[in-house]
């Protein structure tokens, strides 16, 4: 007689101590001296290094709006030959990282400001300011007119340009405060970190997300504020999804090769965001988040380097160091963004609200299994 | 001048084996490099003294000594042993370089080490056999005790094998050059008045063979090899660069140099059987060496099948050949002395040469780069790439060898195929892919070696200036020897039989000449 015992489910899920955790109050990451100085550290130059990105991205899609050739893109209107000079010379933040970001995000999409670029109106908010900006421009008006949708989707990406740099402004305010507090003495645990960036989050969760250019002393708005965009499900949650979870195939630290079906078909199982990116290079370099590196390494507080320098390698392999650091920074981040979705929220008693947030938690889990989360496990 | 050269270092030794009071490793270590910087500056002193014009000995020294038995203080050079003179000052200087710092029984070590240098210098210029013997013998006290104290775990096993095998080596050449003083009757071991033309064929042949075993042992040439392997990986780098880079070279100096001058009628005769056991030798070490999963070991069977080039080439005896066979084995010298430095340096960061266990080195922040790419290079150089000297070294020794020996050369030609086959596969296992995760190293996110410190990679990278630099002009090396070594082809009594006259001319006469090989004429 075969005889059947009642699953249990919940209690044999591999990551499942990770959920419980979570539901205990604690963090992804585990509360040791070193990873807090590592995470403050990381975040402190990221702070930096978004708040510059996120000035360029605005930039960008305010003042080389339907530019073609935006040769000066990067320089931030500041044009004369010293900053060229410094700009040829590489004295400066790799902006590429940003464009690189927003791409991956445009390509994923997701979100209400996907949604909202695929509607009837938005194309005739792009017509009027696409209108205004070729009025006196032949050679535009006629390429418009033999390819109607290349401004739009030129608008589609300066919209991305636009949204990521307010998401990244609200972030690099987030990140600037917290550091701000660690270095009062205010923040001591993995736990402060998460809370800050989750009280963060939910603070501007709200937030309206708009764009509107001016053309001829004329203000177009291309993402009105009634179209109801907001920071936390038309940014952040695309965001985490696209650049944390599936990231892009050929823009990690790893190569991969597609002809070798390397990469899954479907966009929705990729896994090759900053979660699961292996810090250590294997045989590429200038690849995007070396240059993320470069620009936190030009920011590092003084902390982490001195941190770094008691290590086999010193800043010898630094670059690595502060991938593996922010790394371990973005877990805190995901685990803020967790607790802050969690449906029934994060202070639920009642054993049902526990259980479907136990199992809203499980569901991430399992995405986070292939992820660098067991690694960052250890010191 | 050429006794400068076994002054300094002997005297070096001396220095540092009677310091006075508490002599640091650091301190003997400076010492023994002062010296040997001195004797590479009093061997590059020999180049403007050389007078390519002339084609016998030159910068002769003689003193009597035991004149009764023939044995005198003969010193001289030629285009044979000066570019093996100058590379072995130059690889001791690398060897002390490339020793630790901090090695223990420091002043012993160096001793030993200046002591093979002077043994080693001594053999290169002496010009009498049995000052030669002595020179040739002398070197392997100081190399068994270098294996036996100062090598790895085995280092007892593989020093005795050494000395076992290179002690019948060194029976049977002097029982050679007896054999040859005695029969011929010759009044004295100098070289000009020992050539065995006089002699009954078969008592050549015998002689021959006695000498071919002897320095096939010490080339070593397949199925004599077997110390060498053994004693290669239980030796520290140091010692692996000078067994490869210079000890091996003693083996085919003497075979070039009393086999072809000596016994010149039989060597002819004995020619086509020479040239088969270079291709066995070359065979066998190439594919030995594809099955190695131990890098010094890979690079130890390299060696062999390397050698057996010069066994070729010094087969195929024509002028081309000859200058073969030298360039192969200064090319050899350098290549083998920068891929032991490399084994070493990975090694020594590792903690072990496994191929099985090695992986991603090349990583370029927390792996071995500059020394993975210097391997890249040596690889490069031992498999033939254009550019390299290595071939150079090999397109003389194949062209030369091709009109004697076309098939012995053209198998020979695939060794060179396999060489690339197991360095790359070298290259593959242990610089490409993901750094492996050290068994120490808890996290497996987080491989990380020691840091690579200038002092491990100026030798190596001195040699990589080198590889080049007779790579790209090869002509810097051809013509301190092509004077020499077209005398030696000259001087020989019965020419082995070619297909095309003209190469019987000189090098420099010739259609083949290095410096017109773009119209393609050297083509194969």
């Amino acid at each position: 007689m075969i005889q059947t015992m009642p699953s249990q489910l919940k209690d044999i899920h591999p990551f499942a101590h990770y959920a419980d955790r979570l539901l205990a109050g604690g963090t992804l990451l585990p509360d040791t001296p070193d990873n807090v100085v590592e995470v403050m550290g990381a975040l402190d130059s990221y702070g930096i290094v978004l708040d510059r990105y996120s000035i360029n991205l605005i930039h960008i899609a305010d003042h080389q709006f339907l530019n073609l050739f935006p040769v000066f893109k990067y320089f931030d209107g500041e044009i004369n030959p010293a900053r060229m000079w410094r700009h040829f010379w590489h004295d400066r933040i790799n902006y590429e990282y940003a464009e690189y970001t927003m791409r991956a995000m445009m390509w994923h999409g997701g979100g209400g400001l996907d949604a909202y670029l695929d509607t009837d109106e938005f194309r005739q908010n792009c017509q009027s300011a696409i209108a205004a900006k070729i009025q006196f421009n032949p050679v535009l008006q006629l390429f418009h007119r033999v390819f109607p949708e290349f401004l739009i989707e030129q608008i589609r990406q300066l919209s991305y340009y636009s949204g990521l740099g307010q998401f990244w402004r609200v972030m690099s305010d987030i990140f600037t405060s917290l550091t701000a507090r660690y270095l009062r003495g205010e923040i001591q645990h993995i736990s402060q970190i998460v809370d800050h960036i989750k009280d963060g989050l939910v603070a501007n969760a709200a937030r309206p997300i708009t764009y509107s250019v001016e053309i001829g002393g004329k203000t177009y708005d291309i993402l009105p504020a009634s179209a109801g965009l907001t920071f936390l499900p038309d940014t952040a949650i695309p965001y985490v999804e696209s650049i944390f979870f599936r990231g892009t195939p050929f823009l990690g630290t790893v190569s991969y090769n597609a002809q070798a079906q390397q990469i899954s078909p479907d966009k929705s199982r990729f896994t090759y965001g900053a979660l699961y990116a292996d810090p250590l290079p294997v045989g590429g370099s200038g690849i995007p988040p070396t240059l993320l590196m470069q620009d936190m390494f030009r920011h590092l507080p003084d902390y982490l380097e001195e941190h770094y320098l008691k290590t086999e390698r010193g800043l010898g392999d630094v670059r690595v160091k502060i991938c593996a650091s922010f790394q371990r920074s973005m877990f805190c981040v995901t685990n803020a963004a967790l607790i802050g979705l969690l449906p029934k929220g994060a202070d639920a008693t009642d054993p049902k609200d526990v259980d479907a947030n136990r199992e809203f938690l499980l569901g991430w889990i399992d995405r986070l299994a292939s992820s660098q989360l067991e690694q960052v496990q250890t010191p | 001048m050429l006794s400068a050269l076994l002054l300094i270092p002997l005297l070096g030794a001396l220095v540092v084996g009677c310091w006075p009071g508490k002599l640091t490793s650091g301190q003997a270590r400076n010492i023994s490099l002062v010296f040997l910087m001195g004797n590479l500056i009093v061997s590059l002193c020999l180049l403007p003294q050389f007078d390519l014009s002339v084609t016998d000995l030159q910068l002769r020294e003689s003193l009597p000594w035991l004149e009764t038995l023939g044995l005198g203080y003969e010193l001289g050079i030629d285009g044979l042993s000066l570019p093996l003179l100058i590379m072995n000052s130059l690889l001791s200087l690398v060897a002390v370089y490339a020793s630790e710092v901090d090695i223990r029984r420091h002043r012993f070590y160096y001793v030993l080490l200046l002591l093979i240098t002077f043994a080693v210098a001594g053999a290169f210029v002496a010009q009498n056999l049995l000052l030669f013997f002595i020179f040739y013998e002398l070197e392997l006290i100081p190399l068994y005790l270098l294996i036996a104290i100062w090598g790895g775990p085995q280092r007892g096993y593989a020093a005795t094998k050494f000395l076992i095998y290179t002690a019948i080596s060194g029976i049977l050449i002097l029982a050679s050059f007896l054999g040859l003083v005695w029969l011929s009757g010759a009044s004295s071991f100098d070289y000009s008045v020992t050539m065995a033309h006089g002699l009954p064929w078969i008592q050549q042949v015998v002689l021959l063979v006695a000498l071919l075993i002897g320095f096939g042992i010490k080339i070593p040439l397949f199925p004599l090899h077997t110390w060498l392997p053994d004693a290669h990986v239980q030796a520290s780098t140091p010692i692996s660069v000078l067994l490869a880079g210079v000890l091996l070279k003693l083996g085919t100096y003497g075979l070039f140099r009393f086999g072809v001058c000596t016994f010149s009628e039989v060597w002819v005769d004995l020619a086509p059987y020479l040239a088969w056991w270079a291709v066995v030798s070359v065979l066998y070490g190439s594919l030995a060496a594809i099955a190695q999963t131990d890098m010094k070991k890979m690079v130890a069977y390299s060696s062999v099948g390397h050698m057996g080039y010069v066994l070729l080439a010094a087969a195929a005896s024509n002028p081309l050949s000859f200058v073969g066979t030298v360039f192969q084995m200064v090319s050899h010298g350098f290549i083998s002395a920068l891929l032991f430095l490399v084994v070493g340096v990975v090694y020594e960061k590792t903690g072990t040469r496994d191929l099985n266990v090695l992986r991603g080195l090349l990583n370029p922040e927390r792996g071995l780069p500059l020394i993975g790419s210097v391997m890249v290079l040596a690889v490069m150089a031992s498999a033939g790439i254009p550019g390299m000297v290595g071939f150079i070294s090999e397109f003389i020794v194949y062209r030369g060898s091709f009109v004697s020996f076309a098939p012995q050369t053209l198998l020979c030609l695939l060794g060179s195929g396999l060489t690339a086959v197991y360095f790359l596969l070298l290259v593959n296992r242990a610089f490409f892919g993901r750094l492996a995760t050290t068994p120490t190293q808890a996290v497996e996110q987080d491989p990380v070696l020691p840091l690579v410190t200038w002092q491990d990679r100026a030798p190596a990278l001195a040699l990589v200036g080198l590889l080049f630099l007779f790579g790209l002009s090869p002509s810097w090396m051809t013509r301190w020897i092509e004077p020499t070594t077209t005398a030696m082809y000259e001087a020989m009594p019965i020419k082995l039989e070619r297909s095309s006259s003209h190469l019987a001319m000189p090098l420099a006469k010739a259609p083949i000449d290095l410096a017109s090989c773009s119209d393609g004429d050297c083509a194969l």
